[in-house]
Formats: C-alpha cells, structure tokens, sequence
C-alpha cells in the first residue's frame, strides 16, 4: 500500500473498498473522472484498463464514446480529435505502442490538450519483454508531456484523478506510469473515491479553445518564425506552472480524500539522513523496506520518491542536496552513450545548486529484472563505502564473471 | 473581422490556430473526384418479385411510422397481411445480411407493418391519379393474380371488374390456404381494401357457364388469372417415372382418395373430409405440407380417433429437392408429420370400395432435370406396399382453360403470355399460374398481376413504356459492417406444437413492437440513406451541410474530394465520380 498504510483505507471519502488490479484502478478512476471519450489499442500489459474500461462504457455505467482504433497512433489521434473538441480524453499504452505514438504526442502538447494517458512502464524490444522498465516512457522525454510514476494501485487511481485536475489547469497532457505486472496485474485493496466528491473535485472541463463545425478554423496551424519561439515559451511556461498546480492539487486532495503523495517528491526519513537514495515508481515501496532494515541497525539512510519526472522537481532535489552528503540514484533505464537518465537529470538540476553532494548513478530491474531489498540496499552500501563513484552508471544485480 | 496582430507572448494565444475561419479557402478547387449521395438497389428489393421498397418502408417502421410504412407497402403489394403469412419471402435468401450473421426478417417485418394496420383503411393517395379514366377492364379470378392487376388498375384509374367463379374472392388464398396458416379475416380485410378503392368483384360468376364469354365484349381489355387450381392426376404426375402406371379408375374412385386441393377446399369451405387413421399424402410442394399438417389437425380435432402421428408425406425425390417452403417442411415434422422420401405410388389397392393400400416403388436420385432438381430414377424390382385408409395427392395443380373461347397459343396446359403479359390476342392478357410464367407462389402472381396492369394500361394508351433505369445492386462487400454489431434474428412467436396441431388456430404469430424495432435496426438498409450523420461526423472539412429538413448537401467550394464519407458510408448511399475537368 505504500505511504498511507492502512490508515488510508478508512476515510468518510471512500465509497467502497476493492481488491483489484492496477490497470483496473485506472479504469475505475477514468469512470469517476467522468471521461468522455476513449480511444485506445489494447498491448500487454495495459490490456487491463482498457478491456475494463469497454465493459463499464458497454454496461453503461459511463457514458462515453468508446472508439476501437487500430493503431496506437490512430488512439491519440482521436483523443486529439475529441480533446480538441473540447471532450475529456483518455487512452492508455505501453512500450512499443507509446513508442508509436511519438509524433502524435508531440501534437497534443503543442495544441495544449489536456489528455491523460496511463502507461504501463515495459521494456522497449528486441529483445522482446513484457516486463518493466522505464525507457518506454522517458524517450517522449521532450514530448510536451507531464509524466508521473505510481507506486501503489491506490496511487494510480488517485494520480488519474489528479492528472486531469492538473492537465485541465495547465492545459497540457499528462502520462501517468505504472510498472508493468509489479502494479499492473497485481491486486491490492484500493479505496474507491465516492461519485459526488469526485465530482466536486474535478467538475466538467470547459475548454477555452474547440472547434465548432459552424464556424471552422485551422488548428494546429502553420506560424511563422516571428511566433514560433513564442508558442513554445508559452509552452515552456505552463510546464513551469504545473509544479505549483501539482503540488496545490496534491494538497486539495489530500484534504477531500485524505491522501497526498508530497506532490513532486515524496521523501522518506530523508531530514537526518545522511545517504538518500532516489528513486521512483514500484522500487519506492521496496526501498522503505531497505531504509526501515537498514534505520533499524543504525545506518543514517533516507529515500526520496520521484513522483514526477516532467516537470523534473528542481527545487526539491536542491533542498534535498542541502542536507545531505551523498546521492544516489536508481534508474531503470539506460541511455545509452550517456548514464542513467535520471541520473542525468539529478547531476543537471545540482550543477548550478549552492550545495553539490556526491552523485551515485546506478543501472537496476532492467527488463523486469527483480529489485529486491537486498539490491536496494547494496546500493546504500556501495554510497556508504565510496566517497566517489567508481562509475558513472554502476550495474546492479549484472551477472558479470570478473565482477568481484 | 478583427485583424490580429500578436508582438509579445503575453498577447499570443496558447495554440496555433487560424484567426479567420477556413471557409475562407476555397479547398474544394483541390478536387479530381467528387462524393454523390446516390441511393442504390438493395438486393431484398431485386429478391422481392413484388417489388417492395423494403428499405424505405423498413425505414419507416423504424421511425415508428407504421402507417406510412403501410402505405410504402400498397404501392407494390395489395395484400401485405396475406404475403406477411404466406410468402417464401426469397428477399430474404437476398439479404446482404446473410454474410454477416443471419439475414433480416424481413417477411415477419412485412406481417408486423399490415397487423398494425389491420383496422386502417387505405388512403385516397394511394391511387396514382385522380383522373377516372373510361376505359373498363375485366379480370377473371379473384386469386392473388387478379386481385393485384384489378387493385393497380383501380389505382390508375380504371373501372376494374373481377369475375370470380367461386362463392367468395380469393382463389387460391381463400380455397387451398389452410386457416392455420392463413386466418380468413386477414384475406377478408385486404380484399376489402381493394374494393373500397373501386374494383369491383362479381362471385359466382364462372365465365363459360353461368357467364358467357361474350359479356367480355364490352371491356376494353381482359385480365386472365384464373390460377391453377385442378389437381394433376397421379398417372399423369407419375407417367415419366414408373413403367406401370395407373390411372384414375385404378384405384383413383376408391374411397378414401383425394386430390390435395379437393381435400383443402373441402375444409377451407366448412367441410369436414372424412380420413382415416393412415393418411398418406404424396408429393412435395406447399399443398402436399398443407394437406398433411390439416390431415394432422382434422384427425386431433376430431378427438375421437387419436391419429397417433399416422400422417405420412411420400416424395419421389429427397427432402433436398421438395418445393415447399423449407419454414413449412420444419414446421409440418415439429407437429408430428412423417415423411417418406425416394418413394413413388405405383397402384392404390381397395377393398370392398375402400383404400386398404397403396404399392410404392424405391427410387434413386439421377442427374439434374431442365428444373435444376436431381431427377428419381425407378429402382427396380423394388415395389413394395404398404398400409393406409386415406390417401391426398398431391403432386401439382394446373389451369382448368375450357371457357376460352379462342385458340389461344398455349404451352403445355397454360396460356402462353410474353414478358408483358400479353397473350398475342390484341387485348387479352394473362398471368399467374394460369400462364406460361408461373411459379405456383402467391407473391409471383401479385407480380404478375402489378406488371400486366402496367401493360394494360401502356395497351389503352395512357402509359409510355419507360425503360427504367438500373440501379446498382448493393453488394454485401460494400457494406461497412463496422457500423453493425452482431445481434440475432428475431424469432416469430408461435403458439406451442402440442395447441397448433389440435386446432385450426393461426400457428404463428406477429412480432411485437420491440421485436420488430430491434429487428428492422438489423437491416443494413443497403443503397438506402438514414441520414445517420455517419458521413458529415467524418468530413474533415465540415463539408457536409444538413438543411432544417435533415437532407444533407455538399459543399462543393470547400470538399476536397478526400472520399471519407463514402468509404465511411455504411450502408453505400455514396459514391465518387470523377470530376469533368473543365481547362479555361
């Protein structure tokens, strides 16, 4: 369950309480934002939202247009198509079909959609997985994208419900990724939300800008290079302006429904550590149990949760830096030629920090690759026995003959 | 309009689109080919020899304009209560739908529309004209044929006269349908409907002895639709088949012989045929199952004389090649019917005046004969004999033609007619089983009656022929099923096996209202727009316009000829044709 433990299981907000996996948790979430159109192509591990998401629009217990595409980027392009008619949008994807989808989010972010996606984080092929990394979602990078990182079912039902809050206010898309199998076909009891305060919380979307058949205009249009750099500042800005949005919706949601998830950073005995770890998705949950273990035999170890990589929380990450004496980060990604990418991205926001601790970058759970406690706390070992990193990617867990 | 100008971010708008609308762009000069809403013949209609409009009126049933769907129907088919009964519906063996799942029920569709209009009367407009034309016609025999050509005539404005040999109009409808299929009300209501609109029906009137040939004189034209209604004789139907055959008096004036169609007058005027216990039926056409599923509840109503499932069809060939409907074969065997297949009777056998057997012989089936069916072949030496105290044959009926006058040209035993219906003598036409173009149905002779009306009325001068022009048949790749979930027949509403086969009682019976709105959804309307929005929802250039009365137009300054709403079209409404390029 993560953070909120079982408290969070007993609140006046839930309606009921349910066991049930984290492509379902999405769809249930979709149902209660009321979404009004879906567009999606169904790919393990994501199969899940969307074949529940066809039984409640078929059930009729959303109203919604359900369109069956045949292709991912057909997906986006019909959230495009009914986002920009001022419809609420979802699709969800994974892998290869988000990496289909590449130009097409390009094309939502710049029309400023508020479309949200759920993706269920698998490995790019060849070789061919189904399981779980991050490099699916962290190549659309420069998309234009909001991209958050679920640790819990429940997380995943609540950041939905957040994203289009968020989105809405921004007027951007929002991508919000779950670890394929490790959430997506596992269950955990997850509170249901009730409708009406749902419905308080996130009320219809009225779109600023639409098409209207009787009055036809060209979107997405041809602009000159004297406004070109324009429309990409204001673009630029809006992602500025979602760190603050997040972390207010974060907080509103927190006091209807009585969970919060620290807005853009989530950290974890981090005040008096000495050694954080950063991290994100599913590994999070892993990692409070190394940091419990480790706490327990006396070991000044804390843990900080990315919760969004898109805005990347700057501000956070320098706070962090001021209290502590060394970094380390766990990417399940690789970018090839250079490091972990949010190793990468950690170096980049301390560069110009007044405070620049030492940097661990580590390589884990590629491929579907267990992350066990141990393999987290070899981690911390490997910060607390170095004053400088042997590497600038360190392999956990590789299956090396010389390694030692 | 106000002209934009952004300098600073602030002053941008957060997206790029066009300040002023796009209808700016005459898009429409990118064109080569250009979308037509072109409705195309669906293949129910070309199924349907009637001709029904079954799309429109589909259409309009499923507008819940039941009335209007009626009168869509009179245009073609006078007698829509009786056909929605009775006819083999062949639209049905049409229907595009039929590659999908199941076709539409289109001949329950056609019974639905009538009952719910079973205490409407036609309207006025339902003629053609309201020119009352002087020209008189006279039409003999009242059976579907003539009942069609008198009502079309009616409605172009002619004084139709039927002469009718029997008590009551009808013909075949009347005399040779079992009540159980066909309730004599309905018949009754729908002539009505066509006397109220003028024609008017002389019974009693058998021309050649109560009526001499001569009164015909006076009317400009003449109709002959007599029908078919006299039992082939068994030697006659035998002849090719059997070595031996026997003729009437061997065995033929027993009691306890029948034809079929004497067995069915017989009850379909009060009567009460007396049968047996063993009641064997032979041949395998619609009066053999008629006579057997009557045999069945005369035996059962009678209560005295339990028949214990004792009613035989004996047919030469197999169940393959019966002629009856395939429905009336299923239902016959449902309520206990038997039959005896690849048997032919060589000899009826009595006793003291009375049938006590018949003698058979095993046939095989050869190769296909001119009517496409697999010919049976006598197996010799393989006659056997079996028991039975009643015995209806059926194996054909032909036209009783002593009162023409004329030497006419005749095939066989019919009036040999032309495509027109006419019969070579100047005035006189012919239809229905009587003539040379007969398929013993009653939809084929409503036909026939509409298209010697036609003929008539271009002999009286009144009416150019037109050659009309040939739709396109919708094909059933060119339906865009994606629009189509799968979804089941309707199935009739029957009453149980156990009452229809005790009683007279009309066995099936009419779809209820939700069943028919769900059923006409299934149509495809195939070459019929609905106007479902299907092709201005997909116009990427909002090119298709809908005026206040729902009809759609192009508009052509800004339809880039893309095609969508043609591929999208679900039911092929569209079509692209190529733009006349036109060089200045």
């Amino acid at each position: 369950m993560g953070v909120n433990g079982k408290d969070s299981l007993i609140h006046p907000s839930i309606d009921k309480v349910v066991v049930i996996e984290g492509t379902h948790a999405a769809s249930h979430a979709v149902k209660l934002a009321r979404v009004q159109v879906i567009a999606a192509y169904p790919i393990t591990p994501q199969t899940g939202v969307v074949e529940k998401l066809s039984e409640i629009v078929s059930h009729g217990d959303l109203n919604a247009k359900f369109i069956k595409v045949e292709s991912e980027h057909s997906a986006m392009a019909s959230c495009i198509g009914a986002s920009i008619s001022g419809a609420r949008a979802f699709t969800a994807t994974s892998s290869q079909g988000l990496a289909l989808m590449h130009e097409l989010l390009h094309w939502a972010a710049g029309s400023r959609l508020p479309i949200v996606m759920v993706n269920v984080n698998r490995a790019l092929a060849p070789p061919w997985s189904i399981y779980v990394d991050h490099n699916d979602s962290l190549s659309q990078r420069d998309t234009g994208w909001l991209q958050f990182y679920a640790e819990s079912n429940q997380e995943v039902l609540d950041t939905v419900l957040q994203a289009y809050k968020i989105a809405e206010a921004v007027s951007l898309p929002v991508m919000i990724n779950l670890d394929a199998f490790v959430l997506s076909h596992t269950s955990e009891p997850v509170a249901i939300p009730k409708q009406e305060l749902v419905d308080e919380f996130l009320p219809p979307w009225k779109a600023e800008f639409k098409v209207d058949p009787a009055n036809p205009h060209a979107f997405g249009a041809l602009v000159g290079p004297d406004a070109y750099m324009e429309m990409r500042y204001k673009l630029f800005e809006a992602m500025e302006d979602a760190r603050e949005v997040i972390r207010n919706v974060d907080s509103e949601y927190s006091e209807k429904f009585g969970r919060s998830y620290g807005g853009l950073v989530e950290e974890y005995y981090a005040d008096d550590a000495e050694v954080v770890l950063i991290t994100s998705a599913t590994a999070v949950s892993t990692a409070r149990i190394a940091v419990d273990e480790m706490r327990s035999l006396g070991f000044p170890v804390g843990l900080a949760k990315l919760r969004t990589f898109r805005p990347f929380p700057v501000d956070e990450i320098r706070s962090l830096a001021q209290r502590v004496s060394k970094i380390g980060v766990m990417d399940r990604n690789i970018s090839f030629g250079a490091t972990g990418i949010i190793y990468q991205e950690t170096k980049a926001a301390l560069y110009n920090a007044p405070v620049r601790p030492k940097l661990f970058g580590f390589i884990a759970g590629l491929g579907g690759r267990d992350v066990t406690p141990e393999t987290i706390k070899e981690m911390y070992s490997h910060i607390m026995n170095n004053d400088t990193p042997e590497s600038e990617t360190i392999w956990v867990g590789l299956k090396q003959s010389q390694k030692s | 309009m106000t002209k934009y100008k952004f300098t600073t971010v602030e002053e941008m708008p957060p997206l790029a689109f066009s300040i002023e609308s796009t209808r700016k762009i005459p898009t429409g000069s990118w064109r080569h080919v250009r979308p037509i809403y072109k409705d195309k013949t669906s293949p129910c209609e070309v199924g349907c020899p009637a001709g029904e409009k079954i799309p429109v009126y589909f259409d309009l049933v499923r507008q819940k304009k039941y009335e209007e769907a009626w009168y869509k129907i009179l245009e073609d088919n006078p007698l829509p209560g009786v056909t929605g009964r009775v006819c083999y519906h062949p639209c049905e063996g049409q229907c595009n739908r039929t590659f999908y799942d199941e076709s539409v029920a289109i001949h329950n569709i056609e019974r639905f529309v009538a009952d719910k209009n079973f205490h409407n009367n036609p309207p006025e407009r339902i003629s053609v004209t309201d020119l009352l034309k002087s020209e008189k016609v006279a039409v003999i025999g009242s059976g579907p044929a003539g009942l069609s050509c008198a009502y079309q005539l009616a409605r172009k404005g002619y004084r139709a006269v039927i002469y009718e040999a029997g008590h009551e109009a009808g013909g075949m409808l009347r005399y040779g349908i079992p009540h159980y299929r066909l309730p004599k009300n309905i018949l009754d209501k729908e002539i009505g409907d066509i006397v109220s609109l003028g024609v008017q029906i002389k019974v009693d009137s058998r021309i050649g002895k109560n009526i001499p040939w001569g009164e015909l004189e006076k009317y400009d034209a003449v109709f002959v639709a007599v029908g078919a209604m006299r039992s082939k004789k068994m030697s006659e139907g035998q002849r090719l088949n059997s070595s031996r055959s026997f003729g009437e008096a061997e065995g033929g004036d027993l009691k306890g012989v029948y034809s079929g169609v004497e067995f069915l007058y017989e009850l379909n005027t009060g009567g009460s045929p007396q049968i047996g216990d063993k009641v064997l039926v032979v041949g395998g056409g619609n009066t053999a199952i008629d006579a057997a599923r009557s045999a069945l509840r005369l035996g059962k109503s009678e209560g005295s004389r339990p028949l214990s499932g004792k009613v035989t069809v004996l047919y030469r060939r197999t169940r393959a090649e019966m002629p009856a409907v395939p429905e009336e074969i299923e239902e016959a065997e449902k309520e206990g019917v038997k039959f005896e297949f690849l048997v032919a009777p060589v000899k009826i056998i009595g006793y003291r005046g009375k049938v006590s057997k018949i003698e058979l012989q095993r046939m095989k089936l050869g190769e296909p004969d001119a009517s496409g069916r697999r010919k049976p072949i006598p197996v010799v030496d393989s006659n056997f004999t079996i028991q039975a105290d009643t015995i209806i044959s059926a194996i054909g009926e032909e036209p009783d033609l002593s009162f023409l006058p004329y030497s006419f040209l005749k095939k066989g035993v019919r009036v040999f007619v032309d495509d027109d219906h006419s019969t070579g003598v100047p005035g006189i036409f012919a239809g229905g089983d009587a003539a040379t173009n007969p398929n013993g149905t009653v939809v084929n002779a409503i036909r026939a009656g509409k298209e010697a009306a036609a003929a008539i009325d271009e002999f009286l001068g009144w009416r150019t022929k037109m050659d009309g022009v040939k739709q396109q048949v919708v094909q059933s790749e060119e339906i865009n099923t994606f629009y189509f979930p799968h979804e089941k027949r309707a199935k009739f509403p029957r009453i149980s096996v156990e009452k229809s086969k005790a009683s007279f009682g009309e066995v099936n019976k009419t779809l209820s209202e939700e069943q028919a709105l769900a059923e006409v959804d299934r149509c495809f309307s195939c070459g019929t727009c609905l106007h479902c929005d299907v092709c201005m929802t997909f116009c990427p250039d909002v090119a298709i316009l809908k005026d206040e009365f729902g009809e759609y137009s192009i508009d052509y300054d800004h339809c880039k000829g893309c095609g969508i709403c043609v591929n999208e079209c679900p039911r092929e409404a569209m079509e692209l044709v190529e733009e006349e390029l036109q060089w200045a």
